[in-house]
């Protein structure tokens, strides 16, 4: 039990209570611990997307319970939930979602600004993080003047540079070509090799194969939920 | 707040990535600033200037004059009661004012005068400030001396100069001609924007004791009207009251109401009246342009922070509080409306003066814009509380979003 990092129980999330409801999450129920490499399949509208929302506390649930680290988070404040985020998780979207204006380093900073951590530290995490991504050559690069793959592990460096025990993924390869998408998931298989839990929000099966265990969701419920044997293979070589 | 610096820099480098969105933030500002600051600085400078050339006209004068009833030579006034209202204590001084034309040759040809007959105190009464010379005063009023007082531009137009103590004027009036000597020389107001204006062409004036007068026009022993000054910290009013009252002790018509008053505060409440108008309609004219200038400011800020919903989002699920993304744009706003606001305050005066001047080349006349303090204070207040407000109220309804939302939109 001190293990487990994650512990959903009961989770809804209705949209249009009422007539047309739309039940995106139904009753679901999923423990998560410490140091695993998940894979969340689901084609889209199956809910994954709304799953991964309500674990990384951007929405917040219309029933059922969340812990993580063993605090239920599903009661919380606003506020509350924005220290969760900047404390306990490293967020990668689909879209990157790095600020125009800022530099390489300064989006990394930002959840550091966030956490009230003084500049002196947050600069050496910032670069440490981007180092682990192998971006230590573009630190004062806009996102504009970088490539997608590089943006992308701009936005890993920011997820990682405040060391949160959990790294959320939403479809993190879904704008990138495929040498791109490779090099993300190595980072992300690195991150999860040095201890890290990841989660890895997915639509492709070939990329949630790379995962330990895969998740797999359908119209709002856990489908299945399975070991992948190969991955331990592949650790093991 | 220790973090309060974070944000300031975080705005600083927000202001400089989007430089022309910033600009266009502070231009409305500017503008709005500026507008207000230049229109009312103009309209109280005019008003100033207005209201100096009236009080000019004296304060505390009271102008008593024969209504045309009381046309019988029972009630116009005499020199004794000239006497006897200027030893009335609350009385400072006497004068009559009757003008006659005449004309007067001199080296430079003939001009037409205006030759006005006057009481002892008619230095004060005129305000009259000497250039050289003296005034003439009960002494000469008294004994009829042919004295007279010109002006400095008068007498260069007689003259060609006006240093003209002790020289004569030959005025001829209803064809008698007599020689006045010139005693004094008084510097002639700076022409009035407003109230009084001489060109070439206008008679020349002349002031003499009125007793003098009786040699050209026969025996003058009856005025129609006097000025007297009364002891300014006393109601006007009152004193008006006062010398009506003797003066109809004198000629015994008691409640005839033959003798009217005039006094100068009545005229300055007037025209203050019309300046109050004049402030109201600067000041509507201000409102408007200030009420322009903010809702551009409300536009644009409006503008601006709901195409940054997505950066909040960003921000958010970062980790950002509502509090952060609030001071960030509190930052932001202040930051622009504070050099916006600094640089309209500068226009504004800049363009006061500006326009004052050319209003004062064009119009030969001396208008200084009245800047106040407190609305260039309100001005730039309500500009930046403007654009303060609408700064921080979107930017608070996006940040009041869950983080997926704001992500959402773009």
């Amino acid at each position: 039990m001190s293990d487990t990092l994650i512990k959903v129980e009961d989770l809804c999330k209705i949209y249009n209570p009422g007539e047309n409801e739309v039940r995106a999450l139904d009753h679901v129920n999923l423990e998560i611990e410490k140091g695993e490499f998940v894979a969340i399949i689901g084609q889209s509208g199956s809910g994954k997307s709304t799953f991964m929302n309500m674990l990384g506390c951007l929405d917040v649930p219309t029933s059922g319970r969340y812990f993580l680290n063993g605090t239920d988070v599903s009661t919380m404040k606003d506020n509350q939930l924005s220290v969760v985020r900047n404390r306990e998780i490293g967020f990668i979207f689909q879209g990157f979602n790095l600020i125009a204006n800022l530099n390489a380093i300064e989006n990394v900073e930002l959840p550091l600004i966030y956490r009230g951590i003084d500049r002196k530290t947050r600069h050496k995490l910032a670069v440490e993080s981007l180092k682990l991504v192998g971006l230590e050559k573009r630190m004062h690069h806009k996102p504009n003047e970088m490539s997608g793959g590089q943006q992308q592990r701009v936005a890993i460096a920011r997820a990682i540079a405040a060391e949160p025990p959990v790294i959320l993924a939403d479809e993190p390869t879904g704008n990138l070509d495929s040498a791109s998408s490779k090099e993300i998931l190595e980072i992300l298989k690195k991150m999860h090799r040095s201890g890290k839990t990841v989660i890895l929000i997915t639509h492709d099966n070939g990329i949630a194969a790379q995962a330990r265990r895969v998740v797999r969701i359908m119209d709002g419920k856990i489908e299945s939920d399975t070991i992948n044997e190969s991955f331990e293979q592949e650790e093991v070589l | 707040m220790n973090g309060f610096y974070e944000y300031v820099k975080m705005a600083v480098q927000n202001i400089r990535a989007n430089k022309g969105r910033s600009f266009l933030t502070m231009l409305g500002i500017i503008i709005g600033i500026a507008s207000v600051i230049a229109i009312v600085s103009i309209g109280e400078g005019t008003k100033n200037q207005m209201n100096s050339e009236i009080s000019d006209i004296g304060g505390g004068q009271i102008y008593i004059y024969v209504s045309s009833e009381g046309m019988s030579e029972e009630v116009w006034i005499t020199p004794e009661d000239l006497q006897e209202l200027r030893d009335l204590k609350y009385v400072e001084g006497v004068s009559v004012a009757d003008s006659y034309n005449g004309e007067t040759l001199t080296g430079k040809g003939t001009f037409d005068l205006m030759v006005t007959a006057e009481g002892p105190d008619a230095k004060m009464i005129n305000n009259a400030d000497m250039k050289y010379g003296t005034y003439f005063g009960e002494r000469e009023v008294e004994e009829a001396k042919p004295v007279c007082v010109i002006s400095d531009s008068d007498a260069r137009r007689l003259f060609g100069t006006d240093d003209v103590v002790g020289m004569s004027i030959d005025i001829t009036c209803y064809d008698v001609t007599k020689s006045f000597r010139i005693v004094g020389v008084t510097t002639q107001k700076e022409n009035g924007t407003f109230v009084s204006y001489t060109y070439e062409g206008m008679p020349v004036n002349v002031n003499i004791p009125y007793s003098s007068m009786n040699e050209l026009v026969g025996d003058v022993g009856y005025f129609y009207s006097v000025t007297i000054q009364s002891d300014t910290s006393r109601d006007s009013q009152k004193t008006a009251n006062e010398i009506i009252h003797v003066l109809e002790k004198r000629h015994q018509c008691a409640g005839d109401e033959y003798f009217q008053v005039q006094n100068f505060q009545d005229v300055m409440k007037s025209m203050n009246q019309m300046l109050g108008m004049v402030t109201a309609f600067i000041s509507f004219v201000a409102g408007i342009s200030l009420l322009v200038g903010g809702i551009g400011v409300m536009n644009i800020m409006l503008v601006s922070v709901t195409e940054r919903t997505r950066e909040i989002g960003i921000r958010k699920s970062l980790g950002a509080k509502t509090s952060s993304i609030m001071l960030q744009f509190l930052a932001e706003a202040a930051i622009l409306t504070v050099i916006g606001g600094i640089i309209g305050i500068i226009l504004g005066i800049i363009g006061a003066y500006g326009i004052c001047s050319v209003i004062s080349v064009s119009m030969q006349m001396t208008i200084s814009p009245g800047i106040s303090l407190s609305v260039i204070l309100f001005a730039t207040l309500f500009s930046c509380a403007v654009g303060v407000f609408f700064g921080i109220y979107p930017a608070r309804k996006a940040a009041k979003l869950s983080p997926i939302e704001a992500l959402r939109r773009n």
